[in-house]
């Protein structure tokens, strides 16, 4: 009788530290859409899944969220909308995910969330600027991005306390490049509106811009704007230096793209970087939380780079994703969602919370921080470069150089 | 009217290298009458071959340039004996799938090389070391890049220096007589099958030399093929078959043609402009601007 | 019927018969429980076999080697999708609107290439469809540009999409069956095998060079718009040159000039890219090498090959 109760209380005790193991262990699966092959940026892709990486280990290295790890999966959108979409619906309907973060690119996001919104599984956008991924309203979209309509904003009043006169901008057949192009136009009718703007539309498989350049040279604007990606931005930028175009005594280039943080970017514009004015979604001057110094150190260590916004932008979206797991105490898609629309986020670049208001800004952290700089040397790092606005300050535009 | 100027100068350029990329794809489509889907590979491997080479190994960028050739050369040989040879040897009855044949294999070759360099040296596009250090310099009222000019130079020797080779050494008449017609060539003969090998080389050669040269202005990254591959395309049927001068010269028309079409009429459509030019000229004139009727076009 | 004739037409009865088989297992596959994305995978296998069908019935049996099948199924999608988004057109307006349409661009497109051959027929068809994709996926007003249009939905239920574009690559083969098997597809296989020869014989190839590209198009384009009704989204990658490259290989490995082939080819390829994706991101390495290894090798294609094992099997019954 004794030996019996020994055994089943044995057998009992395994079987229930088993169980315990195998749900203790259980991983929490979080979906990752990025591009990993062409057409799509593949280094946008390669940076995310770095960011995400790391943030991950940082995440379990604590003991992972409700004593589960993360784990990650990742689908190849080749950055292309079909594609997304199927990765998306694998990573939901096959692989069972929580939630789907990574995306970088306008388009692949409006087709993807269309899947998250039919499952109804959330969805953080990690870079997708325009303003039709929020003007949709689903629910299931939160969005760590930057977006479109505050980069006008913000452009505009640069501009503007540039006091110019003519704007002529170039943007990439896209969604986001036309999007930003017109909602510049908008923000700078409304700031400062006898500025003279247009913008030109280029195809951004096309190699030479010359022509488009040219048109330029008689008459050269105050400011030359460029709302491209590379590698079509890296040709532009060298072929306005190349023309004289820009950047001269008279005319500057301001992007709005950020591409100034790319870790190939100097590597393809060489001197015609310099005297580059960017807005920036990071700057070394913003303010640094514990998270952005981790992280930073992390990444130099695996990638031998400086981070860039597009690290922080990633490593944010996992934030509100383990966080609203933390927060719901479960890993419903209902709870997390509710705890994603109230709650309270920190991340790498601040304190994350979410607008409810429909329209551009639905679901956006609204107060995402910003800068505009000017790369004032070649292969100067982000840290070296003069801040003309620094975070939540105003513009000192006369700190502004051009060349002689 | 400096517009004017500047765009004509500046297509002529583009033209220039448009011959450069193109020639290669001349010569190949006028022996085989075939379409070599991964001509825009061999531009993109000599980018990477010259790059990789002056960069990583730290060869001078002229002696790059050399290596890149040789490199194309070489594929071209490559790609000749181990995937083209069944189409013209000891495979009669290939003729109905030659067509399809040529293109499915050539067309997997160019996915293979584009997601192999992909896999291999990364999707970054990068900036191929000039051969001279200048960025810009002043010609008279045009701004030119220093690379572009030395580009243009040597496309230009180089284009030369093929219409002589073709017209006057002892190979350069094989390939003319191969071309025109395989079978009496042998007869007289020639080996058809080692003149086709030289005309890959040289297709090989000339592309990955065209993708050296623009190496520094096109930032090139894998998926660079496709765009001198279409460029390649719209010259050799413009040009007509079997008509080196033919291409050259459709080539700098298109280069001209297209810098006034995106000024004039669309930014957006400079690329697709090139391809309406097709159509139109293969409807009204399908032997091309300079090719040979009765060809069995 | 001569013993030529019989010989075609029993070589095509064995084809269908084949193909039937093949479509009766696949009926079966649902039962299987699998998730509504490998579901999904099987309809897009599908859709690749209408198309390589389509296409085949153009390069396979007729000769006209045309770039853009994938260029069709992009306008197929498109059609419907725009009168859609602007004038808020239903589906039972936008599917015969986007077979029309194709159709007649494809009478258009066969039009233009009537005297081209070889290269050069390939050249202008991989300039249309290039022209076609340019200026979808660049009128920004019009199309909305790389963003995609959505499609309503035509039936609820994955499981309903599988079996419906199982029954439409059931009806595709049937028609080209009853096509071939009749004297006007011997009229086709005159042109391919030499349109010269045919015209002097009084076949009138200009007609039915012209009919194969209408025929081809209409369910290229067809084939597009059940795409886009069962995922929802048109973009104009559908278009791309890769995706007609990835057309034709599925139809050279599956092996061109019959009906088996194509779909076999269609699945297998399609599926095999799939799967080689969860093995790693060298799918597309691996994929173009079976490409290049198969159409030097294996020229016939998968079904050849069938044949090949099928005859030396009944001559070893026979001994």
């Amino acid at each position: 009788m004794n030996y019996l109760l020994k055994k089943t209380a044995l057998v009992g005790a395994l079987l229930l530290g088993v169980s315990f193991q195998a749900s203790a262990a259980e991983p929490i699966l979080v979906g990752i859409s990025i591009t990993q092959s062409p057409p799509g940026s593949v280094v946008q892709g390669v940076q995310i899944k770095d960011a995400l990486e790391i943030y991950r280990d940082l995440v379990n290295a604590k003991g992972g969220v409700l004593g589960r790890p993360i784990q990650l999966v990742f689908e190849d959108s080749q950055g292309l909308p079909e594609k997304g979409r199927s990765a998306v619906e694998k990573l939901i309907t096959k692989d069972k995910v929580v939630a789907i973060a990574g995306s970088h690119q306008s388009s692949v996001c409006l087709s993807e969330i269309e899947v998250a919104h039919r499952y109804q599984i959330p969805y953080v956008n990690t870079n997708c600027w325009a303003d039709s991924v929020r003007e949709k309203g689903y629910p299931e979209v939160f969005n760590t991005s930057p977006y479109n309509s505050v980069v006008a904003k913000s452009m505009a009043a640069t501009l503007k306390a540039m006091k110019v006169k003519r704007v002529v901008a170039f943007a990439e057949n896209t969604d986001y490049g036309i999007g930003l192009a017109k909602g510049l136009g908008t923000a700078l009718k409304a700031a400062a509106p006898n500025v003279d703007y247009k913008f030109e539309t280029l195809d951004r498989s096309s190699k030479d811009f010359t022509p488009a350049i040219l048109t330029l040279k008689a008459n050269p604007p105050d400011v030359v704007v460029l709302t491209m990606l590379p590698p079509a931005a890296y040709i532009a930028l060298n072929q306005l230096y190349e023309q004289g175009v820009a950047p001269t005594a008279k005319t500057i280039v301001y992007d709005g793209a950020g591409m100034a943080d790319y870790p190939d970017f100097w590597q393809n514009v060489k001197e015609a970087g310099k005297y580059l004015m960017t807005i920036g979604m990071y700057h070394p001057e913003m303010n640094q939380t514990d998270l952005s110094r981790q992280i930073a150190v992390a990444y130099k260590r695996k990638t031998g780079n400086d981070p860039n916004r597009l690290i922080f932008q990633a490593v944010d979206s996992l934030v509100v994703v383990v966080d609203s797991i933390r927060q719901a105490k479960s890993t419903d898609p209902e709870k997390m969602l509710a705890a994603m629309g109230t709650g309270k986020f920190e991340g790498a670049r601040g304190t994350m919370t979410f607008d409810s208001h429909q329209g551009g800004t639905y679901h956006q952290w609204v107060d995402i921080p910003y800068v505009n700089y000017q790369l004032t040397a070649v292969n100067q790092a982000v840290g070296n470069t003069t801040l003309l606005q620094g975070p939540g300050m105003p513009l000192n535009i006369g700190k502004l150089q051009y060349p002689k | 009217m400096p517009l004017f100027f500047d765009l004509t100068i500046n297509g002529l350029i583009m033209g220039l290298f448009y011959a450069l990329m193109a020639v290669g794809l001349a010569m190949i489509f006028g022996i085989l009458r075939i379409v070599n889907f991964a001509h825009g590979e061999f531009f993109m491997v000599g980018a990477y071959a010259y790059a990789l080479t002056a960069m990583k190994l730290g060869i001078n960028p002229w002696f790059a340039l050399i290596l890149a050739a040789v490199s194309g050369a070489f594929l071209g040989v490559a790609i000749e004996k181990l995937l083209m040879r069944p189409l013209y040897q000891g495979y009669a009855s290939w003729s109905i799938v030659k067509d399809e044949y040529a293109v499915v294999v050539t067309f997997a070759l160019s996915l293979f090389l584009i997601h192999f360099v992909d896999k291999v040296i990364g999707p970054s596009p990068f900036m191929g070391p000039s051969l001279v250090s200048t960025q810009r310099i002043a010609i008279g009222p045009i701004m030119l890049n220093g690379q572009k000019i030395i580009a243009a130079g040597i496309s230009i020797s180089l284009l030369c220096g093929l219409a002589l080779f073709i017209k006057k050494s002892l190979w350069g008449r094989q390939i003319q007589a191969v071309a025109q017609n395989r079978f009496g060539s042998s007869l007289a003969g020639i080996d058809p099958v080692k003149t086709t090998s030289i005309i890959f080389a040289i297709s090989g050669m000339l592309a990955a030399l065209s993708g050296a040269l623009l190496a520094p202005i096109m930032n090139p990254a894998p998926d660079i093929g496709s765009f001198p591959a279409l460029k390649s395309f719209i010259i050799v049927v413009l040009g007509g078959i079997g008509s080196i001068w033919g291409s050259m010269f459709a080539a700098l028309l298109l280069g001209v043609s297209e810098s006034f079409f995106a000024v004039y009429i669309s930014y957006d459509y400079r690329d697709a402009f090139g391809l309406f030019i097709l159509v139109a000229v293969l409807i009204f004139r399908p032997h091309g601007l300079a090719g040979q009727k009765g060809r069995g076009a | 019927m001569s013993q030529i004739e019989n010989l075609w037409s029993r070589r095509l009865a064995r084809d269908l018969k084949c193909l039937l088989l093949l479509c009766a297992l696949m009926c079966f596959v649902p039962l299987l429980d699998l998730s509504p994305y490998t579901l999904g995978i099987l309809i897009i296998g599908f859709y690749f076999a209408l198309m390589a069908l389509a296409w085949n019935l153009l390069a396979g049996f007729t000769g006209q080697f045309s770039m853009a099948p994938a260029a069709f199924a992009m306008i197929g999608g498109y059609i419907p999708a725009l009168l859609h988004f602007h004038l808020g057109a239903s589906l039972w307006l936008g599917i015969p609107a986007a077979v029309i349409g194709s159709a007649a661009l494809g009478f258009l497109l066969g039009t233009t290439v009537l005297r081209l051959k070889g290269p050069y027929l390939a050249l202008t068809t991989l300039a249309f469809a290039e022209i076609a994709r340019v200026f979808i996926g660049n009128s920004h007003e019009f199309t909305r540009g790389d963003q995609g249009l959505n499609l309503p939905t035509l039936m609820d239920g994955r499981i309903a999409y599988y079996y419906f574009f199982l029954a439409l690559v059931v009806l595709m083969s049937a028609l080209i069956f009853l096509l071939m098997r009749s004297k006007y597809g011997g009229y086709l296989l005159a042109i391919r095998d030499d349109a010269d020869a045919a015209e002097s014989r009084g076949i009138p190839v200009v007609r039915f060079k012209l009919f194969a590209f209408t025929i081809s198009s209409a369910i290229c384009g067809f084939a597009g718009c059940m795409y886009g009704s069962f995922s929802q989204l048109v973009s104009p990658e559908l278009g791309l040159l890769q995706q007609t490259g990835l057309i034709i290989s599925m139809v050279v490995i599956g092996g061109i000039g019959s009906i088996t082939g194509p779909v076999l080819g269609a699945l297998l390829v399609y599926l095999s890219s799939e799967w080689l994706r969860d093995v790693g991101n060298i799918q597309l390495i691996v994929f173009a090498l079976l490409v290049m290894i198969f159409a030097r090798f294996f020229r016939t294609g998968l079904w050849g090959i069938f044949l090949g094992i099928y005859a030396r099997f009944k001559s070893n019954k026979k001994n």
